[in-house]
C-alpha cells in the first residue's frame, strides 16, 4: 500500500490550470521530493492531499483511503504560508496542536520540552509566539507538524527562512524519521538543496508531473553524460561536435556530452590538442540538468 | 466534542487573560464605587458649607421673616444659608450694594439678596456661582412665604406657620406591575437606559471580538494549521462559544458587583460621606430576560461576525465589511425611543419581534413593562430560528472563506458560497 496515491489528478482556479492530470505514488517509508519552479502547482497537490482543496477531477488516496478528515488526521503539516498565534506562548501553542491532534496534553508538553531543547529554543518556551525571530517561529511550527509522530509528514518548502545550521538539524530530523519508517514529502523550489537527501522525486512543471520515481534510478537512466576536466593549456579541443555545452570555472570545465556521445572521444581530443591533464571525471546529472532537459526551461 | 472543548478554552483563556478584558471588567465596577462614593461624599462636604448671604430689605418688613425661613436647618442639620447682615431701608441703596459686591469678590460674602421698594417689581440675587442650583431654587420659596405671609398681615389675617398652609401636593408617580408596585422616580427610565446602551455596547464588542479572533487565525496563516487538525465548523463552533464564556464571565462579575453595590451602595455613601443613595431595585426577572436576550443576540450577530471575520484576509477589509453585521444593530438604536414612549404600540411590538432587533429592544420592553406572554415567546422562537439560520449560512462562509486570500468577497460572492456547499 502507498503513503499516498494520486490518480490524474487536475485543478483550475479561474481557468488556469494549476495541477494538471497528475499521477503519482509515494512508497511508504520513503522521502519524497516535490520539485519544480515557483507556480509549478506544488502547493495545490499537497493542499489537495490535505484535503483543503478538492481536486476538479480524479482522486487522491491516503494509505489506501480516499482523503478525508480522517486521513488528513494522520498526516503532520507544514504548510507554505507559515504561521502560530502571536500571543500564545511557545510551549502552549504546541501543546495546543498537538492535543487538537489528540495527545494527551502532558505527553504534548513533554515532547514539547524535549524539541525545544533540541532546536535551542528552552529559553524561548515561555515567551510569546510573537517575540520570536523568523527562523525560530519556523522551528516551531515544524515541531507541531512532527510532534505526534504522525506516519506520514509533508512539509512545504522545509528549508526556506532557516539558516545552515537550521537546515541541516530538520533534515537530520527527517532523515532519522525516515529510518523509522516515517514517509516524508517535501516540496521546494531549490533542487540541488533537496537531490542528496531524497529517495524518489516527482518533478512538477506548470502543473504536470514531468517526471517521478527513485532518483538513483533516474540518474542511472540518464547516464554520466557530463565530465569534469582539469586542464592546462588551450581549450579548443571542446570545440569537439559530441560536446553540447561548457561551464567553465576556476582551474578547468563542465563539459556536457551530446546523448550516446563517448567521453573517451573527448578526453582523445584533449590529448592530441597537446594540453596537460589534471583530472577527468564522469558526473551523474544534477537534478537541476535533468529537469531543464525534460522541461526545456530553467 | 473534544476538540471544540480544547478550542474552547484557547478562546476562553486568551481572552480572559487580555488586558481589554481586565480593564473593562473592572472598569465598569470601579466607576460604580467611585460614583457612589462621590455621591457620598458631594453630599455631605458639598453641602456642609452654608452660603453666606446679605439681605438688603428696599421695602422694609420682609427681611426678619425671610431670613428666618432661610436660616432653618436641612434635614441633614446642616443650615443652607448663613445671614451675614440685614440691611433694612438703607439710606443709599447703590451705595450699599457697592460695598456688599466688594465683599463678595474679596471672598467674604457668597451672595446678597435684594428685596424691591415696590414688591410687585422682581427680587434679585446677586451672586457669584451662578451655577449653584440648589441654592437658587431654596430662595425662592422662602421669598415667596415670606411675602404671603405679608401680604396675609396687610389683610388682617394673622398666621403663625404661613408654609403649612401654602403647602401644595406631591405627585408621587406608582408603576404598577404584575409583582406589585412601586414607587416611581424615574428608575424606570434609568434602568431602561442603561440596559440598552449596555447591550448594543456588549453586542457590538463581542461580535468584534470574535470577528477579529477568526481574522487573526487568517491574517497569521494560523488557519492552515489548524484546518489540517480541525473541520472548519468545530473550529467556528469553539470560537464563538468561547468568547460566549469571556462574555458571561464579564457579565458575571459586572452583575455580582453591581448587585453588591445597589445592595450596599447606601451603607458604602453613608461610610464615606452620610449622603442618602438611591435605591435601586433591578427585578431579578428582567436580569434574566436580559440574559438570555443578550446571548441570543451574541449568537446571532457572533456568527455573522465571524463569517465577515473569515471572508476577509485583513483588518481594512474586514472595517468595510463588518458594517453588514453592525447595521441591524445600530438600526435598533435608532428605535429605542419609540419602544420607551410607548412601549405597547404596534410598531413597538412589531420592531421588537424582528430577531436582529429583539436582542436589543424585547429587553428594553421588559425592563419598562412586561409584555404579554405570546409576545415573548413569539419572539423567542424567530430569534432562536434565525440563529440557527445564521450559524448554518455563517458556518458555509466560513468554511469556504477561511482559506481564501486575496481580494475581499462581495456581498453576492458570499451569498453564493452560502449556495454552494
Amino acid at each position: 500500500m502507498d503513503a499516498i496515491s494520486l490518480e490524474n489528478v487536475t485543478k483550475s482556479y479561474d481557468g488556469v490550470t494549476a495541477v494538471n492530470d497528475v499521477s503519482l505514488r509515494v512508497r511508504q517509508g520513503a522521502i519524497l521530493g516535490l520539485l519544480g519552479p515557483n507556480g509549478a502547482g506544488k502547493t495545490s497537490t499537497i493542499r489537495m492531499v490535505m484535503n483543503i482543496l478538492v481536486p476538479d477531477e480524479g482522486s487522491i488516496r491516503v494509505f489506501g483511503e480516499p482523503v478525508s478528515d480522517t486521513t488528513r488526521e494522520a498526516i503532520g503539516y507544514l504548510p507554505e504560508e507559515r504561521g502560530l498565534y502571536p500571543r500564545m506562548k511557545v510551549r502552549a501553542v504546541i501543546v495546543f496542536l498537538a492535543s487538537l491532534r489528540g495527545m494527551p496534553e502532558g505527553e504534548a508538553r513533554r515532547r514539547a520540552d524535549a524539541w525545544l531543547e533540541r532546536f535551542e529554543l528552552k529559553d524561548w518556551a515561555d515567551k510569546e509566539v510573537r517575540d520570536l525571530s523568523k527562523g525560530m517561529q519556523q522551528k516551531v511550527q515544524f515541531t507541531s507538524a512532527v510532534l505526534h509522530e504522525p506516519r506520514l509528514i509533508i512539509l512545504d518548502e522545509p528549508f526556506s527562512g532557516l539558516d545552515p545550521v537550521n537546515a541541516a538539524t530538520v533534515k537530520d530530523v527527517m532523515l532519522e524519521m525516515r529510518d523509522r519508517g516515517t514517509t516524508v514529502v517535501l516540496s521546494s523550489h531549490r533542487m540541488e538543496q533537496v537531490e542528496r537527501m531524497c529517495d524518489s522525486i516527482c518533478l512538477i512543471d506548470k502543473g504536470r508531473n514531468v517526471l517521478d520515481g527513485d532518483l538513483r534510478a533516474i540518474k542511472q537512466s540518464y547516464g554520466k553524460n557530463t565530465v569534469q576536466i582539469e586542464f592546462t593549456g588551450s581549450d579548443a579541443f571542446l570545440s569537439h561536435p559530441a560536446v553540447a555545452s561548457v561551464n567553465r570555472f576556476g582551474s578547468g570545465v563542465e563539459a556536457k556530452l551530446k546523448p550516446g556521445a563517448d567521453p573517451q572521444e573527448i578526453l582523445k581530443a584533449a590529448l592530441q590538442s597537446g594540453v596537460q591533464i589534471m583530472r577527468f571525471e564522469l558526473l551523474e546529472p544534477s537534478l537541476n540538468d535533468i529537469f531543464i532537459e525534460k522541461t526545456g526551461h530553467a | 466534542m473534544h476538540k471544540i472543548w480544547l478550542i474552547v478554552k484557547r478562546e476562553y483563556v486568551l481572552g480572559v487573560k487580555s488586558k481589554a478584558f481586565v480593564v473593562m471588567t473592572l472598569l465598569i465596577p470601579l466607576l460604580g464605587i467611585v460614583s457612589v462614593v462621590l455621591v457620598g461624599f458631594v453630599s455631605k462636604h458639598g453641602s456642609n458649607q452654608s452660603l453666606r448671604l446679605a439681605i438688603v430689605d428696599n421695602a422694609g418688613g420682609s427681611a426678619a421673616s425671610i431670613s428666618q425661613n432661610l436660616g432653618a436647618p436641612m434635614a441633614n442639620g446642616v443650615h443652607q444659608f448663613a445671614i451675614s447682615e440685614t440691611l433694612d431701608r438703607p439710606a443709599d441703596p447703590e451705595d450699599a450694594e457697592q460695598k456688599l459686591r466688594a465683599s463678595i469678590n474679596a471672598g467674604k460674602l457668597d451672595a446678597y439678596l435684594v428685596i424691591p421698594s415696590d414688591l410687585s417689581k422682581p427680587f434679585e440675587l446677586h451672586m457669584k456661582n451662578t451655577g449653584n442650583f440648589a441654592a437658587r431654587a431654596a430662595v425662592m420659596p422662602a421669598v415667596n412665604q415670606a411675602l404671603i405671609e405679608a401680604r396675609l398681615r396687610a389683610r388682617g389675617i394673622n398666621v403663625d406657620n404661613v408654609s403649612e398652609i401654602v403647602r401644595g401636593a406631591d405627585l408621587e408617580v406608582i408603576k404598577v406591575t404584575i409583582s406589585g408596585e412601586s414607587v416611581e422616580r424615574g428608575q424606570t427610565f434609568g434602568i431602561a437606559v442603561g440596559l440598552v446602551i449596555l447591550l448594543y455596547m456588549s453586542l457590538l464588542m463581542y461580535g468584534i471580538v470574535t470577528m477579529r479572533s477568526v481574522l487573526e487565525e487568517k491574517t497569521t496563516r494560523t488557519m492552515e494549521v489548524l484546518v489540517s487538525s480541525v473541520q472548519p465548523i468545530q473550529l467556528l463552533a469553539g470560537k464563538i462559544l468561547g468568547v460566549a464564556g469571556v462574555a458571561f464571565t464579564q457579565f458575571l462579575i459586572w452583575i455580582v458587583s453591581l448587585s453588591l453595590l445597589l445592595t450596599y451602595g447606601a451603607f458604602m455613601a453613608a461610610m464615606f460621606g452620610g449622603g442618602s443613595f438611591p435605591v435601586i431595585h433591578i427585578p431579578a426577572s428582567l436580569l434574566f430576560s436580559v440574559i438570555c436576550f443578550f446571548f441570543g443576540g451574541y449568537f446571532l450577530y457572533a456568527s455573522m461576525f465571524a463569517a465577515i471575520g473569515a471572508a476577509c484576509s485583513n483588518e481594512q477589509d474586514a472595517g468595510q465589511l463588518q458594517w453588514l453585521a453592525m447595521g441591524p444593530l445600530v438600526f435598533a438604536m435608532s428605535f429605542y425611543w419609540l419602544v420607551m414612549i410607548d412601549s405597547t404600540s404596534t410598531p413597538s411590538i412589531v420592531l421588537s419581534e424582528i430577531p436582529f432587533l429583539a436582542p436589543v429592544l424585547m429587553p428594553l420592553r421588559i425592563a419598562i413593562q412586561t409584555p404579554p406572554a405570546w409576545q415573548l415567546a413569539l419572539s423567542v422562537v424567530l430569534l432562536f430560528g434565525t440563529i440557527l439560520g445564521a450559524v448554518w449560512a455563517s458556518a458555509k462562509v466560513y468554511r469556504i472563506g477561511v482559506l481564501m486570500y486575496g481580494k475581499r468577497p462581495t456581498l453576492p460572492e458570499m451569498l453564493r458560497w452560502v449556495r454552494y456547499s
